[in-house]
Order: structure tokens, then sequence, then C-alpha cells
């Protein structure tokens, strides 16, 4: 043994240290503020006029697991592959991210859901067999008039509730606006064809070439317990000018050309009034067969109702936009048309939309020579009858549709009474519907408006069926987490993922799809972007930093009351905001 | 093999030849360079550590405290604020006898801000429990960084490496790097004496009541009265195999000598230059190089100034109030000693100033033509003139 050996035997080593459980110090007992779970409302989930549960679509796809996440979407819509491709993703606008580098694709992670569950052919039964009732089943049928947006949304959470449906339609093919009035290049068929086939397996009827009559509404209650409507607006407006029998209507031109029945003739230069989505659809479809649109609208390009995004590609695409000009005759000319022009100024005064009216410059003009007009400035319902009826005390007017209470309940929904003519609009409608019908056979038409109060999306006019039929949801606070209550320190700068897209060039004589799909592994790359606001996505912070130990590391998280301090340090550990902290009640 | 070393990258190399586990720091100059060399040599992998990055000081001792009570070798380096910052985890560290190794490069304290030598931030952590080993030059301080974890590990205390900030952090000199053979036969791998173990868990560091507090207390007195002696054998050792000692404290020409100059650092080299200098024209001048501060080897010291007419200590360094803090510190090794030579205390080179040949010669000038000290600390070099040019306040 060395004499260093000797020293270290001699070295006094006298500290604290116990083989004794420490648990006998209930350190909870010095507690004044209490921790929990506390979900809350993603701000995109919020402005979704569908109220898709955003955050748990992101969280699960970020898994790998699609199929959850898809079933997540068809609980609040039932058209993933659709509105990823067609919403206008007001989604996008309200992500938080966006305050760190750019809002979350939360469309294309839809987009590339729905064409999975396409691809793989998902199956609705797991959807199906959730027992949302309690065991009992309704014998009641409803009528749904119109196979667009509305009507198949109407008709789906309807199905899920156990309803029988029955879906007529005008056309010889369901779809509506998404058939007929947008273009194969947003929208290819066989994508809509798969969406709306999936409903049928819901037991849902859908009667093709079966326009619906007045008299068929009188007689409907021998059958029927309740009636959607939601038919669209199918007549387009006119503009009060002289020659307007020569010009064609652009919803008209849309339909002709998905039905092919369109003679695609040398068109050369082509005018289209308007300056909604509409518009640019007839003009990019234009240039898709060779002719050169000029979109002639009487406000600027920035005040037009059309999208963005929708805007730019046509600019891109070669449209040309002719601005503050309104029409105000058309006549033969040269085998063509002569269109006049008045030149328009901004009033510097608002109109009743709250858009700033313009009004005509003077007596300046221009003249235009070109081989076709089109209209697009707007419709209204085809039938008078669609219209909703006077105001009286049996009308129920909820955020999307109105409710007819009579001896056959009638419901109008879609572009009829959605205050925004969109898509998701128009899905939020029917869901509101169906929300609106399972309540009167339930509880009375009383509780409608209570019922469907308490299923907003936090504090906005989204709509859940998740909450309406008390799934997990349910419990969510309607708090909208901001920016400020995301813990940053836990999420990278990540470039936002970008679909390929064709080039100008490359898109202009076909209608092909611009956009591809993003792919898997890009998909993965974004939803892990997400915040997953409000939510927890059992990262396991909580647990990690509890300088106490005293959350269990099991799959439900749960806090050990016995010896939790109320230190909050999980609450600001959390990175998205899905806990709280509240003063300990004592 | 003989390189020529950055005074910082001597303290990086031996911390990759002793196979140190887990190192956590914080940048602060005059430190940078030796955390950066080591944070490279993990990142390449010519070191297998874990460097856990922190946000401050007190969480880089934090880090190494839960390292080291795991049971790895563990290293971090500091200086001036960030030690200040450390403070309270000093106490931590050596309460609960871990055996950690730090590079602690002598800087002053703000306001005004410097970056420059100083010896105050270190010696205001005197009472902490630290072993504190100053170092002269490049070589020193790699050897005695090798040496601190041998010397850790055994008495389970931690260890202090000190070294000047610029004369010696930023100084490139020829230093002799071991062979990693040598210095693993040197410096086994570390045993830790407490563990924690998740396998057999037990608490540690709990709640001391007064009626064992006092006694833990004394343990490490008992451990630090172990220390000199020990460090003695681990020099022997380490001079067995690599040819090089130190002393805890390095009398030069002390036997016949009049006047003993005592100072620490790299100040030290110079003064050797001096006092042969002195020697020359006949001088009976000798020197002691104070090395090991805490445990301050107080006897060594009673041996090595006993005879000497009369002692002069150089401090870098004050305590405001008092004096220097090593004349406070060998005044009280000699008071109650027979031989009590009367103690000059000198203050100087402050924040970076030299010390030259020039002022330590005045030192002694001044030592030798006093009977008694003028007073308990004389400030040496100190501009008047600068005083004057303060502006005054009645004209503001």
């Amino acid at each position: 043994m060395s004499s260093e050996q000797t020293i270290s035997r001699k070295i006094p080593l006298y500290i604290s240290r116990s083989e004794i459980t420490t648990e006998v110090n209930k350190t909870g007992s010095w507690r004044f503020a209490r921790p929990g779970y506390d979900e809350k409302t993603a701000p995109c989930s919020r402005i979704c006029p569908a109220g898709e549960d955003i955050a748990r679509i992101e969280m699960l796809a970020s898994r790998g697991l699609f199929q959850n996440a898809w079933e997540t979407i068809l609980l609040e819509n039932p058209l993933p592959a659709v509105c990823g491709r067609v919403c206008f993703h007001t989604c996008e606008s309200a992500c938080n991210r966006q305050e760190l580098d750019q809002s979350l694709a939360i469309h294309q992670v839809e987009r590339f859901i729905g064409d999975m569950a396409i691809r793989e052919a998902f199956p609705v039964s797991e959807l199906v067999q959730r027992d949302y009732r309690n065991n009992s089943t309704s014998e009641k049928r409803i009528a749904v008039v119109g196979a667009g947006p509305a009507g198949v949304a109407a008709a789906w959470f309807l199905a899920l509730m156990g309803y029988g449906c029955d879906i007529f339609e005008a056309e010889d093919e369901p779809g509506g606006v998404l058939r007929w009035g947008i273009p194969a290049y947003r929208l290819p068929a066989n994508i809509l064809q798969n969406e709306i086939s999936r409903i049928k397996k819901l037991d849902v009827n859908i009667c093709c070439n079966s326009k619906i009559t007045e008299t068929f509404i009188e007689n409907a209650k021998e059958k029927y317990d309740a009636v959607f409507i939601g038919c669209g607006y199918g007549r387009s407006f006119t503009m009060g000018i002289a020659g307007e029998h020569m010009a064609s209507d652009g919803l008209s031109f849309l339909r002709d050309l998905r039905k092919q029945t369109e003679a695609c003739a040398n068109y050369s230069k082509c005018a289209v009034i308007g300056g909604g989505n509409t518009a640019i659809d007839v003009a990019r479809s234009l240039v898709r067969i060779g002719a050169s649109p000029v979109l002639i609208y009487r406000r600027r390009q920035q005040d037009m109702p059309a999208f963005t995004h929708e805007v730019e590609m046509a600019l891109e695409e070669g449209v040309q936009f002719v601005e503050l000009f309104t029409p105000v005759s058309i006549e033969e000319n040269k085998g063509g048309y002569l269109l006049k022009l008045q030149k328009m100024k901004m009033a510097g005064i608002k109109g009743r939309d709250g858009r700033e009216r313009v009004v005509p410059d003077g007596n300046n003009g221009d003249t235009m020579q070109v081989s076709r007009v089109f209209t697009a400035i707007g419709a209204e319902p085809e039938e008078p009858w669609y219209n909703l009826p006077e105001e009286n005390e049996e009308l129920l007017r909820l955020s999307h549709c109105v409710f007819w209470n009579q001896e056959l309940p009638v419901i109008f929904g879609g572009d009829l009474t959605t205050p925004r003519k969109s898509v998701a609009d128009a899905i939020a409608s029917g869901k509101q519907a169906a929300m609106a019908l399972d309540t009167l056979f339930y509880e009375g038409a009383d509780a409608i408006e209570g019922r469907i109060n308490g299923c907003r999306v936090g504090t906005g006019s989204a709509l859940s069926m998740e909450v309406y039929l008390a799934g997990q949801r349910k419990g969510r606070n309607p708090h909208t987490v901001l920016f400020q209550e995301i813990n940053i320190d836990y999420f990278l700068p990540a470039q936002r993922q970008s679909p390929l897209t064709a080039p100008p060039e490359r898109r202009v004589d076909n209608f092909d799809e611009v956009e591809q799909t993003l792919d898997e592994e890009s998909v993965t790359a974004e939803t892990l972007r997400c915040f997953n606001c409000g939510i927890c996505n059992d990262c396991d912070n909580c647990r990690l930093f509890c300088p106490e130990v005293a959350i269990a590391p099991d799959k439900k998280r749960s806090i050990n009351l016995d010896y939790c301090k109320g230190c909050g340090i999980c609450v600001v550990e959390c990175p998205r905001n899905a806990m709280s902290l509240e003063e300990e009640k004592i | 093999m003989r390189e020529v070393l950055e005074g910082s990258h001597a303290v990086s190399e031996a911390v990759r030849l002793a196979k140190v586990q887990v190192i956590s720091a914080y940048p602060i100059t005059p430190q940078t360079h030796i955390v950066e060399a080591l944070a490279q040599f993990c990142a390449e992998g010519s070191m297998d550590a874990r460097f856990i990055c922190v946000e401050s000081e007190h969480s880089a001792m934090a880090a190494v405290i839960g390292a080291s009570t795991g049971g790895a070798r563990t290293f971090t380096a500091t200086s001036s604020h960030g030690l200040a910052l450390m403070h309270e985890l000093l106490h931590w560290a050596s309460g609960a006898r871990l055996p950690i190794v730090m590079a602690e490069v002598n800087r002053a304290l703000g306001p005004g801000w410097n970056i420059w030598m100083d010896q105050s931030d270190s010696l205001a952590q005197r009472d902490t429990g630290w072993i504190q080993l100053y170092c002269e030059d490049g070589q020193e301080v790699m050897d005695t960084t090798l040496q601190a974890f041998r010397l850790a590990e055994i008495v389970n205390l931690p260890v202090m490496v000190v070294l000047d900030a610029f004369f010696l952090s930023h100084t490139y000199e020829p230093v002799d790097v071991p062979e990693q053979e040598l210095v693993d036969r040197f410096l086994p791998p570390f045993v830790p004496k407490i563990r924690l173990d998740t396998n057999n868990p037990f608490a540690l560091y709990q709640m001391a009541p007064p009626s064992v507090y006092m006694e833990m207390r004394h343990d490490i007195q008992m451990a630090m009265e172990q220390v000199e002696p020990l460090f003695k054998e681990i020099e022997d050792e380490f001079g067995s195999i690599f040819g090089r000692k130190y002393g805890a404290a390095d009398g030069v020409d002390c036997e016949d000598a009049d006047i003993i100059l005592v100072l620490a650092g790299t100040a030290a080299s110079t003064c050797r230059q001096v006092i042969s200098e002195l020697r020359e024209r006949g001088e009976k001048v000798g020197m002691v190089k104070l090395k090991m501060f805490r445990p301050f080897p107080k006897a060594l010291f009673r041996s090595l100034l006993g005879n000497a007419k009369k002692v002069a200590v150089i401090d870098r360094n004050y305590s405001f109030g008092a004096t220097g803090i090593f004349a406070q510190e060998i005044r009280a090794a000699l008071y109650n000693h027979t031989n009590r030579p009367p103690v000059f205390g000198y203050i100087t080179g402050l924040g970076g100033r030299d010390v030259t040949p020039e002022i330590l010669e005045e030192i002694f000038k001044m030592t030798k033509e006093r009977v008694t000290p003028e007073a308990e600390s004389v400030w040496v070099g100190l501009n008047k003139h600068l005083n004057e040019m303060q502006p005054d306040p009645d004209k503001q």
C-alpha cells in the first residue's frame, strides 16, 4: 500500500445521504398555484369555416398516422382532397407560425391526406361504427336539394348521426360548383368523384337528373321529416347594357368546358367582365383553349374579390387586366364585337357593402374589338322559391343557415345563406343544418340556438361536429392561443414546404393540375413545423422539467398533487400552451 | 513532445489528456480560448466528452456539479464576473465534496470595465472550500491541471487552477506535452466515492440539521489538512514520470536572505530575474513564489520566511478596508510563530498594469530603507496626476 493510499483512507467524507424515501415530505402542501393540462384552441381551427381540428391533424400526420388524421378531418369536413385544393385556406392567414418564419402549409397537408385516403382506399367504417348516439337509431329521413358542397356536407353529417338521406341533383353528375364551376386544372374530376362516392357508403342516395320543383317540396312531408335546400346560385346576374344578349355567361362556359360541349373555336382576343373567382376561372380557361383574354373590372386589381393566389396565377399565364373600366354596350363589328367602355374612378366614399365606391370618370371612355364577351359578375338563385320566405317568427337565422320551422321543417344553406360564398362556408352550412335538425328531433326547436352555440370552436363562428357529438374535443378551453404564448425556444426556423408547380409556359395549353401534391417526406417535414397550438403532443417536457418528479410518465399524463409545489415550470416549459396555472383555492 | 502552445491551450490539452468526461462552460474573456479548444476537441471527436452549453456560469457550475454527482470526471473554466456569478455553487461543490477541476483566469472585476490581470476574482472566493493553485507559466499550468484531477479525486474537494489573464492565458511558450500513455499511468480513470445510481436510488445532500452540520464542515477541514502532504506526494510521483516539480511554495535564495519577496503568478518569473541581479550586486535577497493558496501552507511559509529580517509581500489584489490578501495570510501565518519578521505589504499591478523589474526593485529598495513598514499597504506606482484630472463635482 503506497503512502498515497494511506492518506486516501484517512480522508473523512461525511455528507448528507439517506437510503430512506423522501416521499414522506409532501411538498404539495407548499402549493399556492395549481398547474393542469388545459388544451386550448388553435387560431387556425378557430378561423377555419369548417372548424377542422388542425393542430391535432398536423400532430397525427407528423407521426405518420395519416388515417387517424384523415378521420379527424372527416369529423368536420367530408371533402379533404377537394378543400386541400380549392379552399382559400384562411387558416394559414391565422397561423401563429408566420410570426416566427412562414405560416404552415395547412392546405398542402390536407390535400396530401385526402389524396392518400383515395389512393389507399381508407375505409369509413371506423367513423361509422363509432356510437355517437348511445345505441339509439333514427327512423327519420331527410331530403337534400343539390349535390354541391353544402348538400353533400349536410347529408354526410346527417348520415354519420344515423339519418337516412336522399340527395336530389338537377345535373347528371353530383358536385355542383365543384363539378361544373371550378376548372379541371384546379380540381380534377376523379378527385371529386372519389370524395363524393365515399358518402354513398353511408347509405346516402344521390339522385341525379332530378330537378326539384315546388310541388315536390309540398308533397315531401309524406316521405321526409325535413328538407335541406342547398341549390346554390344557378343564374348569373345581368349587366343591363345594350347588346347584352351577345355576351356569353361565364358559368355556362365553364360548365360546357367540363362537359366538353364547348366548341373551343378560335376566339383570339376575348373580354371577360368581372373580378371574382369565376371571372378568373373563365379567363384562365380561355388561355388554355388558345384565346387571349382581357379581364375588365370596374374597380382596381387590389379590390377584386377573387383570391389573390388565383389572380397572381392568371397574370403569370398572360391574362391581361384592364381595371377601372365598365362596359356600356356591345355591338356586332367586323365578325366580332365592339365593346364600349366607360372609365371609372374611385369615389373616395364607402358604399353599403363597406367597399369604396366607383363612379364614372366624366365622359372618358374606350373601345375594344374582341371576338367574344364573357360575363362573370355574380349569380343568384335560379328559381324564385329557392329564396328565403318573408321574415316571420318561424324563421330562425343561424350564422350559415336559415331554419324554417313549419310542418315540414326546411333549412336553407349553401350560397343561399352563407355570409361568404366559398366551398368551406358551404360545408359549414351543411354541418350547421345537420346539427340544427338533430337538435330539433331530440330536444326541440327551442334548443337549437343554444346547442349550436355550444359547439363553437373557441370564440369563433366555426362549429365542430366532434364537439356536438361530445368527442374529446369538447373539453377544450375556448381561449385561442396567441403567438406570445408559444415557447419559441423549442422551435427553430424551418422553410415552408412548397409543391412542384408547373411553370406558366407548361400550363397554358392544357387543363392538367398546376400544383402537385406534396410527397410524404415533405408533408412530414411540414407537419413537424406546426406549433400544435394549445394541444398536447406528448413532448414530455412537463414531466422532464418537473423538479418534484410529480408527473407520472404513463400515457395519460397526471400531476401528483401530493408533491406538486405549484412552481409552474411545467406550464412555462410547455412549448404550446397546453397547460395552465391557476391560483389554488383554499 | 515539445510544442509552442498558448497558455490557454496548455490547459485545454491537459483536460484532453485527463480524459475528462463532462465539460460545461460559458465563455468570458480571457477564459474563452480554453473552452473554445475543448469544444473543438469534442466536436471533432479527439475527445470523448459531453460538452454542455449553458446560458451562464451559474448554470455551468450547476451542470458540472450534476455530472460529478453522477460519477463523471468534470471540468469547467471561467474568469472574473463569471466566477463571481458561480459563487453560490462554489460552496455547493465543496460542501458536496465533488472533485471538480476549474481553470480560473485571473481578471479584474468592473466597473470600470477591465478584462486584464488581477487576483481579486479568485481571492474573493477563498472561503468557498476550494483548493487554489496559482501558476507561473504554460508548462506549470498544464502540469498543475493534470495534478489537480489526481488531488481532487483523492480528497474529494474541488480544485481551482489559477492563471494570469493574457500574461499567461494568451502568451505562447514552448510546452512539453506529455504522452497519453504516461498521463494514463499518472492519472487512472476516475473511481467516484460518491455517485448517484438510478438503479440503487438514495438521496444526497438533503437537510443537515444543527446536530450534524458542524461535523460535515469539520470533515472538509480535515480533508483540507491532508492536501499539502498529499500534493507533495503527487508531485513526487509526477516528477518521477515527467521530471518536473513546483512545490506548494517555491523558495529561492531564502536560506541567508535578509529580505524575502513573496508573490504569485507570472510576476514570479520577473522576480526571479530581479533577485538574481540584486544578488550579483551583493544584496542578500530571496523570494517565495506562492503556489498553493488554499489550503494555505502555513508551516512551509514559517520555515521559508522565519529567518529573514523583513518580508515584502506583493499583492495584485486588495481587500478594501483591510490590506492585500496575500499579506494578510502571511501575517496570520507568522503571528503565533517565534521568528516573526515584519511584513511589508505592497499593492501593485492591479487591472493588468505591468509589474516590471523596476517596480520590484523599488519595492526591494523601500523595504531595505525602512526599519518598519510605512503603512500596512503601500500602493506602488500610483499616478497621482490622474486624480487631479477628475472633474470637480462643484462645477458640474
